[in-house]
C-alpha cells in the first residue's frame, strides 16, 4: 500500500510538475501540494487520469495559519473508489486573493467551497453562488479564523418593546477559562494571583 | 369548593379508590336528581387545560429525539392527553427542544408568536436552558429564555424521556397552582 | 380567450416543519405543484462544534462528536477516536475493537430504525414509528448500561473505550438480536409491498451512480444507485476485517431502493452484532498507556502515580503529535470523516466535521427538480438528514 502510494506520488509529481510543488506521504496519506492557479487542471488530471480516478470529492475544508504570508490552506479531499485510495491535495492563499473554483470539476464543490468561504473567508473565483451557509443571515466576519473570538461579537434577545429579536455586544458573566498548559510550572499560573502578591511581599521585604 | 376542603388537596387529582369513587357517585347522583352540577369555573377550565396539553414539535437538536421517544411507545404522553401538533395555531405548549441558534431564534420567536393564548413553555435540555455545551460559541442563544419566557426548565443533556414526562406532569401541576382564567 | 401569464411560485418549506427532520429551510420554486427548483438553507443549527473542539482538549472534544448525529450517536466518536489513534500511534486493544464494533453496529440500527421509522410517517404510515420506537428503547437501554448514558454514550475514547461491559450485558444483547429481525420482517409486511408506500417511493428521487459520484454522494444513498462501495469492507478499521457480513446493494437508486438498502443493512448489523458476542475476546478494553488513558478506579486509590495520571489527563490532557489525518468511518448515513490537524499541544488545531447528510442535502435540488411537492419530502426522508451533523 505505502509503495503503491509513493508511485502514485512520484507519477502526479512527474506528470503536473508544473502544477505541483511537492507530494509527500505522512501516517500512509498521500498530500499533494499545488499551486493555486491551476487547481482545476490538477483537479482535474486525479479525476479523470486511469491511474488516478479520483472521482468522488469528499472535502474541501481551510485551515488558517495566521502567522504565515498566506495564511488559508484549502484542503481538498478525494477519494477513488476503483483503486480505493484517498488524496489530499493542498493550495494555500490570502484572504484577498480567490481560489479558482472547483465546481466545474466536481458539483459537490459548490456547498463546501461555501462553507470555506462562510467559515474562513476565502474567495472562490467562478463559484456560480458563493452565499454564507452556516452562519446567521447578515453575519459579520468569518468563525473560525483564528482570530475570531469564540464567543463572537454579538448575542441576540428578544425586545419587548421593540417587539423583535435584537443583537447585541456580548456580555459574558463569566469568561470562557482557557486554560495554558504549554509553558512550564514556573512564574505565575493563570488565576493563581495570590503566588504573585505573595511574590511581590516577598521581594519587598528583600529591598 | 364544595367537596374538597383540604387545602393541602386543592388543585391536586384524586387518586382512584373509593373516595373517588364517593364523590363520583354522588356527582352522578345530583346529575340525575337536578339535571346539573355546580362547579368552579376556574378549577373546570383548569382540569380541561391540563388534561389535554397539546405541544408544537418543536424539534431543535438532539433532546427532539429524546422528545419523539417520550410520545412514542414507551412512554406514551398521549396518557396525560399530550399529543403533538405540527401547528402553532393548535397547540397549548412548546416544547424547546434543543439547541436554539442565532439563526433559528426569529423564526422561533415567531412562532411562539403564533400560538394562541393562554400557552405555556417548556424548555427542555441545557442547551434550551442555558447553552449548555455550546453556551461559548458565537453562534448560539444562551439560553432560549431571552427570546420567549420559559414555564419549565427540563434539565439534562439530553433528558431523558423519563423525565421530559416529569416535566410536562410539573408543568401539569403549575397551571393547576396558578392558573386563572386570563394569563 | 385571453393569455394568463402565469408566475412561479416561491414556497418557503420550514424552519419549523414536522417532515424537515429538523431545522430545515428550503425555498422552493414552484409551478403548480411542480417544483422547479430547490434551495435549502442549512445552518439553523449551526453550533460552531468545530470552532468549540479548538478550545478542548482532546478528550474534552469527544461528546461534541455525539451531539453531531445525534439519532447513531457512536459512530461519530468512532471517527474521531481513529482519528487520534492514527496521530497517538496507538492500537486498540483486541476487546476494545470488538466492544467498539459491537456498539457501531447497535448505532446503525439505532439510526436505520429511526430513519426507516420517521420515513414511513412522512408519507403516512403511522405503525411503524410506534414499533420502531420501542425497538430503539431496547437499544438505548444497552447504551446506558454500557456507558450509565441513553445517547450520548460518551463512550469511544482515543485508546479503546471507557469501560468494559458490566456482566450479563452480553447475554441480554444476544437475546434481543434473535428476535429482532422478527422486527424488521413485520415493518417488511407492513411496508415493503405496500401499494401506497410503493407510490410514493418507486422511481421518485432517482439519481444514477455518475450523479453519485459527482455530488459526493455516499453511504446507503451511494448503495442504493448500485455502487458496491462500504469502507467497513474497502478499508476495514477496527475489528470489521474480521466480521463475515454482506452490502447490500440497490438497483434504481430511487426512494424505494434507498429503503429497501437499509433494510437489508439492518439484516447485516443483526450477523455483526452476533459475530461480536461470540467472538468477542477478554483482556483490557482500552490501551496501557498511561498517558493516554486513564488508570483504574481502585488503583487510583492506592497508587500516588496512578492520582497523578488521572489528573494530568482530565486537567491537562495528552499532547498528541504534530501531524494531520482524514480519518473515515462507515457511519450509518455514509462516510463520515474527520480531518484533524495537530500542533503537537492539548487542543487539536483543526478539526473538520466532514457530514455525510451535507454532500447529501446539496444533491436536494438534483433530486427534487421536476417532482411534485409532496415528493420533496420523500426525498429528504429517504437521503437521511439529520441536522445536527449537517450544520454542526
Amino acid at each position: 500500500m505505502d509503495l503503491a502510494l509513493r508511485d502514485l506520488g512520484d507519477f502526479i509529481a512527474d506528470t503536473l510538475h508544473k502544477e505541483v510543488t511537492g507530494t509527500e506521504i505522512r501516517l500512509d496519506e498521500l498530500m499533494v501540494e499545488a499551486k493555486r492557479d491551476s487547481i482545476v487542471r490538477v483537479l482535474t488530471f486525479l479525476r479523470d487520469d486511469a491511474n488516478c480516478k479520483f472521482r468522488q470529492m469528499v472535502d474541501i475544508c481551510g485551515v488558517d495559519y495566521p502567522e504565515d504570508a498566506e495564511r488559508f490552506e484549502v484542503v481538498y479531499n478525494l477519494l477513488s473508489l476503483s483503486h480505493n485510495r484517498r488524496v489530499r491535495v493542498k493550495v494555500r492563499t490570502t484572504a484577498e486573493v480567490p481560489v479558482p473554483s472547483a465546481t466545474g470539476v466536481y458539483s459537490a464543490a459548490n456547498w463546501f467551497e461555501r462553507e470555506v468561504w462562510d467559515l474562513y473567508g476565502v474567495m472562490f473565483s467562478g463559484h456560480p453562488d458563493l452565499r454564507r451557509i452556516m452562519t446567521d443571515y447578515g453575519f459579520e466576519g468569518h468563525p473560525l479564523r483564528k482570530d475570531f473570538p469564540l464567543t463572537g461579537y454579538v448575542e441576540l434577545r428578544y425586545d419587548d418593546e421593540q417587539k423583535r429579536v435584537v443583537y447585541e455586544p456580548v456580555s459574558l458573566p463569566q469568561e470562557f477559562r482557557s486554560y495554558d498548559f504549554l509553558s512550564p510550572w514556573e512564574g505565575v499560573l493563570p488565576g493563581d494571583e495570590k503566588a504573585l502578591e505573595a511574590d511581590a511581599k516577598g521581594e519587598g521585604e528583600g529591598a | 369548593m364544595g367537596v374538597t376542603t383540604d387545602p393541602a388537596r386543592l388543585g391536586a387529582p384524586l387518586p382512584p379508590g373509593p373516595q373517588q369513587d364517593a364523590i363520583l357517585e354522588q356527582v352522578a347522583a345530583e346529575l340525575t336528581d337536578k339535571g346539573f352540577v355546580l362547579a368552579q369555573l376556574d378549577k373546570v377550565v383548569n382540569w380541561a387545560r391540563t388534561g389535554s396539553m397539546w405541544p408544537m414539535t418543536f424539534g431543535l437538536a438532539c433532546c427532539a429525539v429524546e422528545m419523539i421517544h417520550a410520545y412514542c411507545s414507551r412512554y406514551d404522553l398521549d396518557r396525560f392527553g399530550v399529543v403533538p401538533r405540527p401547528s402553532p395555531r393548535q397547540s397549548d405548549v412548546i416544547i424547546v427542544a434543543g439547541t436554539l441558534t442565532n439563526k433559528m431564534a426569529p423564526a422561533f420567536r415567531k412562532v411562539y408568536d403564533q400560538m394562541a393564548e393562554p400557552r405555556w413553555v417548556i424548555s427542555m435540555g441545557s442547551c434550551a436552558n442555558g447553552g449548555g455545551y455550546y453556551h461559548y460559541s458565537y453562534s448560539v442563544v444562551r439560553g432560549c429564555d431571552r427570546v420567549i419566557p420559559v414555564d419549565v426548565y427540563v434539565p439534562g443533556c439530553p433528558p431523558t424521556a423519563e423525565a421530559l414526562v416529569y416535566g410536562v406532569l410539573q408543568l401539569q401541576k403549575k397551571i393547576r397552582r396558578t392558573g386563572t382564567l386570563w394569563r | 380567450m385571453t393569455e394568463t401569464q402565469i408566475k412561479n411560485l416561491t414556497l418557503n418549506f420550514g424552519p419549523q416543519h414536522p417532515s424537515a427532520h429538523g431545522v430545515l429551510r428550503m425555498v422552493l420554486e414552484m409551478d403548480g405543484e411542480i417544483v422547479e427548483r430547490a434551495d435549502p438553507h442549512i445552518g439553523l443549527l449551526h453550533r460552531g462544534t468545530e470552532k468549540l473542539i479548538e478550545y478542548k482538549t482532546y478528550l474534552q472534544a469527544v461528546p461534541y462528536f455525539d451531539r453531531l448525529d445525534y439519532v447513531a450517536p457512536q459512530n461519530m466518536e468512532h471517527a474521531f477516536a481513529i482519528g487520534v489513534e492514527k496521530l497517538l500511534g496507538c492500537e486498540v486493544p483486541p476487546r476494545g475493537q470488538y466492544l467498539r464494533v459491537l456498539y457501531a453496529e447497535l448505532g446503525r440500527v439505532l439510526n436505520h430504525v429511526f430513519n426507516i421509522v420517521a420515513y414511513a410517517m412522512d408519507v403516512g404510515a403511522m405503525t411503524p414509528m410506534l414499533w420502531g420506537m420501542e425497538e430503539r428503547e431496547r437499544i438505548f437501554e444497552f447504551c446506558e448500561r454500557v456507558s450509565g448514558a441513553r445517547m450520548h454514550m460518551n463512550y469511544f475514547r482515543p485508546g479503546g473505550v471507557s469501560k468494559d461491559m458490566p456482566d450479563g450485558l452480553a447475554e441480554d444483547i444476544m437475546t434481543w438480536v434473535e428476535a429482532f429481525p422478527k422486527f424488521i420482517d413485520d415493518v417488511e409486511t407492513l411496508l415493503t409491498e405496500n401499494r401506497i408506500f410503493k407510490q410514493r417511493t418507486v422511481d421518485i428521487g432517482r439519481i444514477t451512480p455518475d450523479q453519485c459520484m459527482d455530488w459526493g454522494f455516499t453511504g446507503p444513498n451511494l448503495r442504493a444507485a448500485g455502487v458496491a462501495w462500504d469502507l467497513r469492507k474497502a478499508q476495514p478499521y477496527d475489528a470489521y476485517a474480521k466480521m463475515d457480513f454482506d452490502v447490500p446493494i440497490g438497483k434504481n437508486g430511487d426512494c424505494y431502493d434507498r429503503y429497501l438498502v437499509r433494510m437489508y443493512e439492518m439484516r447485516e448489523c443483526v450477523k455483526i452484532i452476533k459475530q461480536c458476542l461470540n467472538e468477542m475476546p477478554p483482556g483490557p478494553v482500552r490501551v496501557d498507556d498511561r498517558k493516554i488513558s486513564p488508570p483504574k478506579r481502585g488503583e487510583m486509590k492506592s497508587s500516588m502515580e496512578a492520582l497523578i495520571h488521572h489528573f494530568k489527563l482530565y486537567t491537562e490532557g495528552y499532547h498528541v503529535p504534530a501531524g494531520e489525518t482524514y480519518s473515515a468511518v462507515e457511519a450509518p448515513k455514509g462516510e463520515f470523516a474527520v480531518y484533524l490537524v495537530s500542533d503537537g499541544t492539548n487542543k487539536p488545531y483543526r478539526c473538520k466535521i466532514r457530514s455525510p447528510g451535507y454532500a447529501h442535502l446539496q444533491g436536494m435540488d438534483l433530486l427534487t427538480k421536476g417532482h411534485m411537492l409532496a415528493d420533496a419530502v420523500a426525498n429528504l426522508g429517504s437521503l437521511d438528514i439529520v441536522f445536527g451533523e449537517i450544520d454542526r
